[in-house]
Order: C-alpha cells, then sequence, then structure tokens
C-alpha cells in the first residue's frame, strides 16, 4: 500500500480525483467539495483557483431597529432577526460578503475603493482561514486530502490563510505536489489578463515561464494532473464573449448586431499540453464553457461553475498509469 | 444612529459570466417556435369537435398552459442551463427518469418535427406561394413548382434541403442564428398582419367568389366551395351544430399542441442573458404565451369575420373528413392559403409566403437548438457518448450533435414522406410525447423545494410563498393537473392522438421509445460503470452538511 493508499499503478485501482474549481466565496458550495470526498467515494479533492467571492454587502442598520441592505438591485428591509438570519444565509450561499455596520460606517466605505478593498480581502482571509480549519476537520482519519489553490480573482493576501494547511490540506499554489505513488499535480492559478484587470493576471508569456519552472522539476510529465486555472487557448474550454474593457464594468462587444464570442484562454497552457502531453489537463476560469477537449492523447475538462445557485460543478477523475481510465462531470 | 440609508453593494475588480441570447430574443424565439402562422387548431378542431368554440377553446389551452408556464418561469431561474427539461426532471427525479423521458418523448420524437417542418415549408410555404403567384400573375411555371413542391418528391427534396440549411446555419455559430431570428421574426409579424387584414377586410359573402376563382384558377374547379361544402355535409359536417361544452374544452389540447411551446427557450437556458432573473424569465414564457394566445385569439375572430362558420367547416374538412373537394392545388386550406385567395396581389401573395416559409425554417432550427443542447447535457453527463458533447473549437457550437440530428432525421423524413400510413401509425404519438415531457417537468417544478431543496432556497423565486407553500409547488401542482388532462386526451380521445387509429401500434411505438431510451441509459451507466464511475454521481446533490 502506498502513501496515500493507493497504488495508481497499471493493474491496481486507480486514483480517484475530485476537481472543481470558480466557487467564489460560496460557504455552501465549498462544503459540498468537502463532502465530495464521501459523497463521490474519491482519494483526493483538487480545488482549480477563485476561492474569493466578489460582492460586498453592507447591512445596514436602521434608525427603526431594523436593518437595510441592497441585493441583485433589489432593496430589502428586514425588520426581525429572523429575516437577517435568513438574508445573511441567502448571502453566504451567493458567495457574498457581509458586514453589519451603522449609517456613518457605510458611508466612510462609500466611494472609497481602497477602503472597500481591505475590507474585502479582510472578510475574505478570514473565511478562507475557516475552510481551511473546516477542511482538516472534516477530513481528519480519513485518507483524503484536499488541494487548495488561487485563481486569477485570489489576491495574495487572501491566499496567505493556505499557509495554516496542516495535515489534510495542502496548499498547492504553484508547486509540484503527489496525489500517490506515481502521479503529481502541477498547480498553477494564474491567468491571461482579463477585462476586469483582477489580481493574478500574468502575460502569456510569463504564464509560459512559470509552467517551464515547475515542469523542470517533473520527472515524468506524462504521469503529471495538470491544474492550471487557465483554460487552453481557443479549445472550446475558454469560450466567453469577448467585453469592451474601456467601460466599467466591461460590456459585451457587438458587431452587427451581435455580441462576439472569443477564447479567452492561454496559448502557454494549450502549448504545455501539447508539448508535456501530462495525464489529465483541469482547467476552470470560464465559468459558461463547461466541457472536454484533447490536446493529442491528452484529455482536458473545464467542468465549469454555478456557485451563484448553491450548485456544485465538478469532475470526477480516474488516473491510472499516467492515463485518464474514466470521467464523470457532476452537478452537486 | 442617524438617517435610513438605500445601501449599495461593494464590487471589487473580478472576472464575471456573460450570456448571449438577450431576454427579448428568447421571447421570439418562443413565440416562432409555437408555430402562430400555422394554427393547427383552426383545421382540426371545427370538424373534430363540432359544436365547439375556438375562441373559447384557445382561451382554455392559455389557462391550462399558464400554470406551467410560470411553474418553468421557476425552475428556469433555479437551473438557468442549456438541455433545460433534462436538468429540471434529472434534478428532482434522478437521471435514469430524466434521461429517459428526455431523451426518448423530446429528442427522439422532435425527429417527426424534422421531417413535419419540412412539410410544413413544402405544402404550406412554397406550395401555396408558388400557386397564388401563377393566379395572380398568370404563369404557369409558377403553377407547375407549386404543385411539384406538394409531391411526395417535392416535400422529400424541400424537407432535406430545410435541414441541410437549418444545419449549417447553426453550425456556423449561434449567433448567426440569432441574427436571422430577427428577419424571420419582422417577415412573420408582416405576413401575420397581412393575413389578418384580408380577413377582416372581406366577407363571408364576398370570400366565396374570391375562393371560387381561385381554386378554378388552380384546380379548373367551378363552384369550388359549394362542391366543397357539400361534400363535407355529406361526409358527415354539421354546418349548423349545436354549441358542444366538451368540444370546446377538446380544442384545448389541440391548441395547445401550439401553446405549449412558450416553455421552450429553456433548452438554451445556459445562452440566456440573465436568464436567473425572475422577470426575465416571466417575459420569456409567459409573456410569450400571452402573446401567442392573443394572436390565435386575434386570427379565429378575424377568421370568422371574414369567411365565416361555414368556410371554417369547409376548410377543417379537408383535413379532419379527407374531403378532397376543400383541398386547393392539393393543400389543405390552412389561413394562408386562404388568405391568398382573397388578394389579386402578387406582392401581397408573396409577403405572406416569405412569412410561412420563414416560420417553417424556423421550426426546424428550433429542433436542432432544443435537442442538441439536450444531447450536450446529457454527453456531458455522460449518458450518452462524449462525442456528442464536443463543442467545435472552431465554430463553438456543439458539431457533432447537430451532424448526428441531422443524419437521425433523414429516414424520418423519408418515412413521413414515403409511408403511407406513417402520421396515422408512427406519428401519432408525438403529441403525447412532447407534452408528457412538459406535464412531468411541472410537476418536477411542484417537487423542486422537497427534492432540491438547497437548490430551490438560493433561487429568487424562493420567497414567493403562499402561507407556507411554496408558489412553485401550486403552480407546479396546477400545471400537472392541466397537463395531464390534455395528455390523458391525447391517449384516450379518438379525436386527438394515439386513439385515433383505435390500433395498439401507436401506443407500443411510444413505449418502444421509452424501452428505446431506458435502453441508452442502462448501456451507458455500464459503460461508466466499467471505468469506475457512476452515472448517477452526474445528479445527485451533495449535502453541504
Amino acid at each position: 500500500m502506498g502513501l496515500f493508499g493507493k497504488q495508481g499503478s497499471p493493474k491496481g485501482e486507480p486514483t480517484r480525483l475530485f476537481y472543481a474549481c470558480d466557487i467564489h466565496g460560496s460557504e455552501p458550495t465549498y462544503r459540498k467539495f468537502l463532502n465530495a470526498a464521501k459523497f463521490y467515494d474519491v482519494d483526493s479533492l483538487v480545488f482549480g483557483g477563485d476561492l474569493m467571492g466578489k460582492l460586498l454587502v453592507p447591512i445596514v442598520r436602521d434608525v427603526d431597529g431594523g436593518w437595510r441592505a441592497g441585493l441583485h438591485g433589489q432593496k430589502h428591509h428586514l425588520t426581525t432577526p429572523e429575516e437577517l438570519a435568513e438574508f445573511k444565509k441567502r448571502l453566504d450561499t451567493l458567495g457574498f460578503y457581509w458586514f453589519e455596520c451603522d449609517p456613518d460606517v457605510y458611508h466612510w466605505y462609500e466611494g472609497h475603493q481602497d477602503r472597500i478593498d481591505q475590507k474585502f480581502d479582510e472578510l475574505a482571509k478570514a473565511r478562507l482561514g475557516e475552510w481551511v480549519e473546516l477542511a482538516e476537520e472534516r477530513l481528519a482519519g480519513t485518507h483524503v486530502r484536499v488541494y487548495l489553490c488561487g485563481g486569477n480573482d485570489d489576491t495574495d493576501e487572501v491566499l496567505t490563510a493556505l499557509d495554516d494547511a496542516q495535515d489534510r490540506v495542502v496548499n498547492c499554489e504553484n508547486r509540484i505536489v503527489p496525489i500517490d505513488d506515481e502521479h503529481v499535480l502541477v498547480t498553477v492559478g494564474y491567468s491571461t489578463p482579463t477585462p476586469w484587470e483582477t489580481p493574478r493576471e500574468r502575460t502569456d508569456e510569463e504564464i509560459g515561464e512559470v509552467i517551464g519552472k515547475l515542469l523542470a522539476e517533473v520527472s515524468d510529465p506524462s504521469k503529471a494532473v495538470f491544474n492550471f486555472h487557465c483554460p487552453p487557448l481557443d479549445s472550446s474550454l475558454d469560450t466567453c464573449l469577448k467585453l469592451d474593457a474601456s467601460v466599467w464594468p466591461p460590456t459585451p462587444v457587438i458587431e452587427n448586431g451581435q455580441p462576439v464570442y472569443y477564447g479567452a484562454g492561454s496559448q502557454a497552457v494549450g502549448d504545455a499540453l501539447d508539448a508535456y502531453q501530462p495525464t489529465v489537463g483541469l482547467h476552470g476560469h470560464i465559468h459558461e464553457s463547461r466541457g472536454a477537449t484533447k490536446f493529442g492523447r491528452t484529455p482536458a475538462f473545464n467542468p465549469g461553475s454555478e456557485y451563484g445557485e448553491g450548485v456544485l460543478r465538478g469532475l470526477i477523475v480516474a488516473v491510472r498509469g499516467g492515463e485518464v481510465v474514466g470521467h464523470q462531470f457532476t452537478s452537486g | 444612529m442617524a438617517e435610513a440609508v438605500a445601501p449599495q453593494v461593494f464590487t471589487r475588480r473580478a472576472s464575471g459570466l456573460v450570456r448571449v441570447m438577450s431576454p427579448y430574443s428568447a421571447f421570439i424565439y418562443n413565440i416562432l417556435t409555437m408555430g402562430v402562422i400555422f394554427p393547427w387548431t383552426y383545421l382540426w378542431a371545427p370538424t373534430a369537435f363540432q359544436g365547439s368554440n375556438l375562441v373559447l377553446g384557445i382561451v382554455f389551452a392559455f389557462v391550462f398552459e399558464l400554470p406551467i408556464a410560470l411553474a418553468y418561469a421557476w425552475l428556469a431561474t433555479a437551473l438557468p442551463r442549456s438541455g433545460g427539461d433534462y436538468v429540471f426532471q434529472s434534478r428532482v427525479f434522478g437521471g435514469g427518469f430524466g434521461f429517459t423521458v428526455v431523451f426518448a418523448f423530446f429528442v427522439v420524437w422532435i425527429l417527426q418535427w424534422v421531417a413535419l417542418s419540412g412539410w410544413l415549408l413544402a405544402a404550406l410555404g412554397i406550395a401555396p406561394t408558388f400557386l397564388g403567384l401563377g393566379v395572380t400573375t398568370n404563369i404557369h411555371a409558377f403553377t407547375t413548382i407549386g404543385t411539384w413542391a406538394a409531391t411526395s418528391n417535392g416535400i422529400i427534396i424541400i424537407s432535406l434541403a430545410n435541414a441541410a440549411i437549418a444545419l449549417v446555419l447553426l453550425v456556423s455559430g449561434f449567433r448567426n442564428y440569432v441574427r436571422f431570428q430577427y428577419v424571420m421574426w419582422y417577415a412573420i409579424l408582416l405576413s401575420f398582419g397581412i393575413v389578418l387584414l384580408l380577413f377582416l377586410t372581406t366577407n363571408p359573402a364576398a370570400f366565396h367568389t374570391k375562393i371560387n376563382s381561385f381554386a378554378g384558377a388552380i384546380d379548373g374547379v367551378k363552384n369550388f366551395f359549394g362542391q366543397a361544402k357539400a361534400a363535407a355535409a355529406a361526409g358527415g359536417v354539421n354546418f349548423n351544430p349545436p354549441f358542444f361544452l366538451f368540444g370546446t374544452l377538446m380544442v384545448a389540447p389541440i391548441a395547445w399542441t401550439s401553446l405549449q411551446w412558450a416553455t421552450y427557450s429553456v433548452e438554451q437556458g445556459g445562452e440566456i442573458k440573465n436568464a436567473h432573473v425572475f422577470r426575465n424569465q416571466l417575459f420569456i414564457i409567459v409573456g410569450s404565451l400571452a402573446a401567442t394566445a392573443g394572436l390565435l385569439v386575434l386570427l379565429a375572430v378575424a377568421m370568422n369575420h371574414g369567411i365565416g362558420g361555414d368556410g371554417i367547416r369547409v376548410a377543417s374538412s379537408g383535413y379532419w373528413y379527407a374531403n378532397g373537394k376543400a383541398l386547393i392545388g392539393g393543400g389543405y386550406m390552412f389561413p394562408n392559403l386562404i388568405a391568398m385567395g382573397l388578394t389579386s396581389s402578387p406582392i401581397i401573395v408573396a409577403i405572406i409566403g416569405v412569412g410561412f416559409i420563414l416560420n417553417s425554417f424556423q421550426i426546424v432550427c428550433n429542433c436542432y437548438i432544443g435537442c442538441t443542447r439536450i444531447m450536450v447535457a446529457q454527453g456531458l453527463d455522460g449518458l450518452l457518448p462524449d462525442w456528442f458533447s464536443r463543442v467545435s473549437a472552431r465554430w463553438k457550437t456543439p458539431v457533432n450533435a447537430h451532424v448526428a440530428y441531422f443524419v437521425a432525421a433523414i429516414p424520418v423524413i423519408f418515412g413521413f414522406n414515403k409511408i403511407g400510413d406513417w402520421s396515422t401509425k408512427w406519428a401519432l404519438g408525438i403529441t403525447f410525447a412532447n407534452g408528457a415531457v412538459m406535464t412531468l417537468s411541472a410537476l418536477a417544478a411542484a417537487l423542486l423545494p422537497y427534492r432540491a431543496k438547497k437548490l430551490y432556497e438560493a433561487s429568487p423565486g424562493a420567497k414567493y410563498r403562499f402561507g407556507k407553500t411554496p408558489m412553485v409547488t401550486i403552480f407546479g401542482t396546477l400545471g400537472f393537473l392541466f397537463g395531464a388532462f390534455m395528455v390523458g386526451a391525447f391517449l384516450f380521445v379518438k379525436g386527438l392522438g394515439l386513439a385515433y387509429t383505435a390500433s395498439a401500434f401507436p401506443y407500443v411505438i411510444v413505449i418502444g421509445t421509452a424501452v428505446f431510451g431506458l435502453i441508452v441509459y442502462f448501456i451507458m451507466k455500464q459503460v461508466k460503470a466499467s471505468k469506475g464511475i457512476k452515472v448517477e454521481y452526474a445528479f445527485a446533490e451533495i449535502p453541504p452538511e
């Protein structure tokens, strides 16, 4: 029996991975991710980046003793603690951060993006810290490990919470880590530049350099699982609407009355899949581009994301001897 | 504490999801799918259920469909994904059930619609247009083309071309379809408006004269209307029937064969912009239903004004009583053909014809669009081979699924046009099968809060309750009951669907397709199991706690 309880050899049982990404702060989706180990009977949980939420909802205490907040363009006036608790629960499901405050505190933040960003980091880091603790607690006593990393939407400051990983949680960000006796996980969380100018974007050349440096340390790339947040360019895993970055928020580019689609992935990631022919490529980033494709012998997947509906979209991959022996998209 | 404020959410720079089809485009899509200019109701109901009231029957259909449409609005916001009905039912009832029902009763049965849309294009679009042009211009070649288009070979060639052109358009990119849909929309509106105007500006006496002249020019027959009416009366049509309430109720399932498609946009829910916003889905689904029902009522009123009850019954006898004397150029007296007979202008004839031709083409497009999205979703879930779910990197469309659907439609097109009793044996189940999917989705909506609790709680519709009961459960239950009534009518009422020939054969075909769906499911389940994967994982909701 190997270190991680699975042989992963050509004749043995395959190692089963569950992969998901882009949950963007959604509490129930993350809890589902942890429970996926038992539910799908897998050996490892691999996360592909974008842990942080995107919205921060100030819940302002009202003069009449209630609370006021905005959500989805609607004004919410909460009059009882039960309504407040229900509202907070909904925000957690949606992956939004929240804090209660008085009107003067709200006004202190209003219009000051630097203060808002700081609050985002504070709340996101706290939530990620809780998530790491929760994973350690839930997976204690099992052979399952959870591999966590950031994506382009996560700030470096928030990702420092992954340094608290102990036994069951593995911080795999920009690292090579073993997942069984013969396969390794190679993780890169960056994306190519986006119209949203997110915190961890790199040029294609820079991403290529990071991949090259990591792969230089891998003795047999054919037995590597690529966990690259950004999908390969023009691969059908990266199709999304082209956006005009000259306005904020970016809006779809319209040509002849119709929005324009394009591939928003990374050429360097595609080149790496072509050149190294790893066991499998696991990707995310483009939520709407769920699918599968192939680079030579290597299958590549993007399970997509629907974190906002509390749905955990994922992928079970069974690997053995440097090959994918089976896969299954999930929607839990 | 100070003044009350209206706080806004704070955002940061993070990437976001954007979709392509606007709610307005989806609204148009549903109206066109309902085929407002192919109202079978007028051709089917007046003599199948003599004494029925068309307008009231259409209103009944609207009322019955309304809770189904509302239930779909909840489902579409909770699960705004491509593969709609399959996703809803597999989530609530489980993969085996959802796959079998939607694969068998939609993907397989809608192949009949591909063939039927070719027939619509040939027999109701091209044939009457060219016949009409022949009459109004006295150019014999037009009449020859119109006559050829209504032959079985003509229909097959036109159907194959129709399906192939739709394949090319859709494979080249969904946005190309969306762009062309606007052309179809305005052309069809114009065509429909002119048909209405022609009916509203004539009267039954003038209609008799004009239709006699029109049919005489095409078929050389004299006193066409008088002969057709006499033959209809001899065949059993009562031209002074008393009001028939049950018959009027039975008009509802017929009108429902059009109105039920108000929900069809859910199949590409993953491509509709802001599909999770409740008011958008109400506009798309319920709005398109109300608009189409209104147009159908308007057409019924206009026809009644222009050609009278006798004219409607004569037209219907050509279809239901196979009254050969009530055909013009070998074709049924659909409203467009009648309207062409009311004008002497080739331009008006051409405008009407183009509208019908484009709506026929749209119907084959929507067969592809809906069914390929379902096949992609089923492929991604591992219930069809991966090949079906592949999206072309070049075209960004599911090319394999489109090609597979085109190939599968070819034998159906031949069967539809070459096998004499195809429509009374092989195709009779279509109204039941398609209706059953929608009825079961209404039931899925009713059970959503209980069978997919977390999913429901996260959906925007969760806040709407009647007392302690979720509104979606109320509408879903009502929709299921109304749908079951209409689906039951297709099963057991002689004037509708499966019971028409009093033969077991159509029932066997329906059961056979369901068994086929089950077999595919179990084969794929075994294939996946041999690779260490359970297909059930595709649908099972993981408990967060």
